[in-house]
């Protein structure tokens, strides 16, 4: 037993000592930081690149890949795609060695990666685009970090809602008598008082489509906030403070934003129950195609998917580039009733994203991914896009030169009637709380009238302080 | 009625009560056990010889002074392992299961720091090797003493060889269950030890990997209990739970039983035929289903669309204010998800019922619901009732039918959940799409006492368990 026990002991003991001295005294490995764009390129690398999924469908993708690989090819710099899904999540993969060098996304999936450091700030102020592309444009991808500001994207492309509809579709007498203003374009499409009027007309009739469908006039599912938020922020309503930065803050109940919600009933109650739900979104492409929709708003990228709906009708290319018109979105009443316009009109505001490049503070090579930026934000590739892609550019200067709905959307951005989606990570807890008040003011003028539950500005009013209390609640109660 | 739920109770207490006495018998003879264990270990100490105590500071080393090559070098090698394991590995994953990393990271600096996480998980890993470490430790004295035993008793230790050929003979179990028990300390022990740890955490929201985590004790658990906005909504959900998993528990049973028994009688033709209908809807992956449902019953959906061309109103449902029409459909999904399952197990067990059973009771005049309830319905539930158990967890833990029917939806009264969501959906709420994970992982401790206590009560005073020899 004298030499069993301390022979026990000492084995014992020397596990734990070599334990504690391995676990407490081994390092952390690198911990002295370095400045990653130094300006000079790296050799002989491959970057993955993660692009969207029309880019890569569309061709576009290959195209920027080659002309960025025949510039570096004395680098020996090669761009691959990364052949991951577009909306991969950076902080699941990139600590791990498994993301892409250089991603392609909207600006709230972008800068959700900027509070743990998953993308880098970039010195922007080297980019051909830095100088042509809108102010309101960099603020989405500009964040305080450490005390400083940094900007963490380079925006390539603007999106914000337009008004589809169906230019045959019109009252045949709108010249007569849909046009007060006298612009040579129909009222109809120009002020949300004259659609809401035209689209209770149609409810009221008994129009049918050639498929015996019945005929709407706007139609627009109110289930997804980031199409329905707009009337709130209409009339002073606004998600975060200090430019969406600040999440203590929460402001869709601000300024008369009832207002916009009592807009968003008046205009559910001349569409049908499948406005609820996402009924009418599913169905938004082949119902304009037939008529049995006069009008719908989504945003520029699905364009194409119209056309193919129309195509499949029988229609010829002409008659639809002829016949299918995206606008910019209709006026608003100041008075926030549809059916009074005697206090004149204001701008609709409807919520946009910025999609854009960020490089991933993962990455191996950062100045050859900056170059890869830079390439791909050139006017060239950025006027490319636009022509394959039918993007509406940031760069003012490729806007200027396309002209036509980049213009209006562009200005729009900088008039501040399209307000940019949060780029905090917060904006994540808006969704559900605003999806589920849209669904039950919109299902409100089906309730019967003893059920009410919004019928007056004041009730919506409170629900709105109520919705921002709940996004307050998701975000801070179990910070 | 009242008399009855009263016997119910007592009934599943008596059961209950029986059981633990079980547990509680074979602890009487544990004193006994220990002492024996006890005074076999001091025996250990007194006569144990040099070799032996080599072996006590060396793994192997007494092996080798017995002359014993190969097992000595076995034990030496995993030694060996074992010492570089903690030191590339479970050194730093042992002291950080503590500290939980002290080092935050700055990939914009390429500052490598320490990931909370993966600290945790290296730090049960970690654990989990220090006591395979002791067991193999233990094994290696023991080993040494056996062979210091078997020269003073002047016989012949077994050699290597017969050793070895008795892990393929009389000590086999060891060699079949070694990988497995590996395999489910790495794959089942690991995941259920680290989530359970998590709840103990402050991981989640802000604070997520590069940020470093920290232990908060039993703060999470106070937060369920305590916020004036979260215990109201836990309890609301629990109640609606345990409900849901209840009814859709015994629908699906009942209904697959009287299905099986109907499609199990003489007189239907084309049984086979008839059977394949709700083989087909089992076949279809559940998702499309619950998409397809919730589809039907949507506004744009087949049934809306033939309410309205009858002249009727649309009828929502699923939407805000349908609290208990898509409780209702969510049972009826569910059950037409589970049914085939419960019809196809029913009709496997019904096939082995001895009819002479049935031919005697008929004999004694008993009609067919006194043959149901006194000789299928006993049989069918001795022969199920593991089963019924797990579909009843199954069910409490049914993430999808309210996921896909009625996503998206936080109804007034209750803190990021709906009316229809059962614990597993909120749990999903705030884990995934809110990124709480330590109250998440908090919740599931709830949900895994809940369901193990309402489970355990259930086996106990089922027949599975109190007759176990009845049908054997």
């Amino acid at each position: 037993m004298k030499k069993t026990i301390p022979a026990i002991a000492v084995h014992i003991a020397a596990i734990i000592v070599l334990i504690c001295c391995i676990g407490l005294l081994g390092g952390n490995g690198n911990t002295e930081g370095r400045e990653k764009f130094t300006g000079e390129l790296e050799r002989n690398v491959t970057l993955r690149i993660l692009e969207n999924d029309t880019a890569i469908k569309q061709g576009y993708m290959s195209e920027l890949l080659t002309a960025f690989n025949a510039k570096y090819a004395d680098y020996g710099i090669v761009a691959v795609d990364a052949n991951m899904d577009q909306y991969t999540d950076l902080a699941n993969d990139g600590p791990y060695g498994y993301g892409p060098d250089v991603l392609y996304q909207a600006n709230d999936a972008l800068m959700k990666y900027v509070d743990n450091r998953h993308i880098m700030p970039l010195p922007v102020e080297r980019l051909d685009c830095y100088s042509t592309t809108g102010d309101k444009s960099w603020q989405a991808y500009t964040r305080e970090a450490d005390g400083e500001s940094y900007v963490f994207g380079v925006p390539v492309n603007i999106q914000g809602p337009l008004l589809y509809y169906r230019k045959d579709l019109l009252p045949d007498n709108w010249q007569t008598e849909w046009d007060d203003d006298g612009d040579g374009v129909c009222d109809i499409v120009q002020y949300w008082t004259d659609m809401y009027r035209f689209s209770k007309q149609l409810k009221a009739s008994d129009e049918v489509t050639s498929d015996g469908a019945k005929r709407y006039g706007y139609m627009r599912s109110f289930l997804e906030p980031y199409f329905s938020v707009g009337y709130l922020y209409s009339y002073g309503g606004y998600t975060f403070g200090s430019n969406n930065t600040d999440a203590r803050d929460i402001g869709h109940s601000k300024g008369e934003a009832e207002k916009g919600g009592w807009v968003v009933r008046q205009l559910a109650s001349v569409m049908d129950e499948r406005c609820i739900d996402d009924s009418v979104t599913v169905t938004a492409y082949s119902a304009l195609a037939t008529g049995e929709y006069f009008a719908t708003v989504t945003t520029p990228d699905v364009y194409t998917l119209f056309v193919t709906e129309m195509k499949l009708r029988g229609y010829s290319d002409e008659y639809i580039a002829e016949n299918l018109v995206t606008a910019n979105m209709p006026m608003l009443p100041v008075s926030g009733d549809l059916e009074d316009e005697s206090q004149g009109f204001v701008p609709s505001k409807m919520m946009g994203g910025i999609q854009g490049y960020a490089i991933s503070s993962y990455t191996k090579s950062p100045n050859a991914a900056l170059a890869f930026v830079d390439f791909a934000t050139s006017y060239e590739m950025i006027s490319r896009r636009n022509e394959l892609l039918g993007i509406v550019p940031a760069r003012n200067d490729v806007a200027n030169t396309v002209g036509g709905l980049s213009q209006i959307i562009n200005l729009n951005l900088s008039e501040g009637n399209i307000v940019v989606m949060p780029s905090i990570s917060e904006v994540a807890q808006i969704w559900t709380p605003l999806q589920t008040f849209f669904q039950d003011l919109a299902k409100d003028p089906f309730r019967p009238s003893a059920e009410f539950k919004y019928d007056t500005k004041e009730k919506i009013k409170q629900k709105l302080v109520d919705v921002d209390g709940q996004i307050y609640s998701a975000i801070f109660t179990l910070a | 009625m009242t008399a009855k739920l009263k016997q119910f109770f007592v009934k599943t207490g008596i059961s209950v009560k029986n059981f633990f006495l079980g547990i509680g018998n074979g602890f009487k003879t544990l004193p006994q056990r220990l002492k024996a264990r006890w005074n076999a270990f001091v025996s250990f100490l007194k006569n144990a010889d040099g070799n032996v105590v080599a072996s006590c500071l060396l793994m192997g080393l007494g092996q080798l002074f017995y002359g014993q090559w190969a097992k000595g070098l076995i034990f030496l090698a995993v030694q060996a392992v074992f010492v570089l394991f903690f030191v590339f590995i479970g050194a730093k994953g042992l002291v950080g299961l503590f500290t939980l990393g002290t080092v935050e990271s700055n990939a914009w600096y390429g500052v490598e720091g320490d990931n909370s996480v993966i600290m945790l998980l290296l730090g049960i890993l970690s654990v989990i090797a220090l006591i395979l470490y002791a067991v193999v430790y233990v094994a290696n004295v023991k080993d040494a003493y056996k062979t210091q035993c078997a020269y003073d008793s002047l016989k012949t230790p077994p050699t290597f060889r017969k050793e070895l050929s008795s892990l393929l003979d009389r000590n086999f179990y060891k060699v079949a269950l070694a990988l497995p028990i590996l395999g489910v300390c790495v794959f089942c022990v690991l995941p259920i030890v680290f989530m359970i740890l998590i709840a103990f955490t402050n991981y989640g929201g802000t604070t997520v990997p590069p940020k470093l985590v920290d232990w908060v004790g039993l703060e999470n658990f106070g937060k369920i209990l305590t916020l004036s906005d979260f215990a109201p909504t836990f309890f609301k959900i629990f109640g609606w739970n345990i409900l849901w998993a209840v009814l859709s528990t015994f629908i699906n049973y009942f209904a697959g039983l009287g299905l099986a028994l109907l499609l199990n009688r003489k007189c239907v033709k084309g049984k086979v035929f008839w059977r394949l209908f709700p083989i087909l809807a089992y076949a279809v992956p559940g998702f499309i289903t619950l998409l397809g449902f919730k589809f039907m019953f949507s506004y744009g959906g087949p049934i809306n669309y033939y309410i309205t061309q009858a002249g009727g109103s649309a009828i929502g449902f699923l939407d805000i204010d349908a609290k208990w029409s898509s409780r209702l459909i969510g049972l009826a999904v569910n059950a037409w998800l589970c049914i085939p399952s419960s019809m196809l197990l029913a009709t496997g067990i019904l096939s082995n019922v001895n009819g002479d059973l049935y031919e005697a009771a008929r004999v004694d005049g008993a009609g067919p619901w006194k043959q149901f309830t006194k000789i299928t319905l006993p049989y069918v539930l001795f022969a199920t009732m593991p089963v019924l158990i797990s579909q009843f967890i199954a069910n409490f833990n049914n993430f999808g039918i309210f996921y896909f029917l009625r996503g998206g939806l936080y109804i007034d009264g209750y803190f990021l959940a709906s009316d229809t969501d059962l614990l597993i959906n909120w749990l999903y709420n705030m884990s995934i799409d809110n990124n709480y994970y330590s109250i998440g992982a908090a919740i599931s401790i709830v949900i895994f006492v809940v369901t193990s206590v309402i489970s355990l009560a259930v086996y106990v005073m089922s027949p599975s368990y109190k007759q176990e020899d009845t049908y054997q």
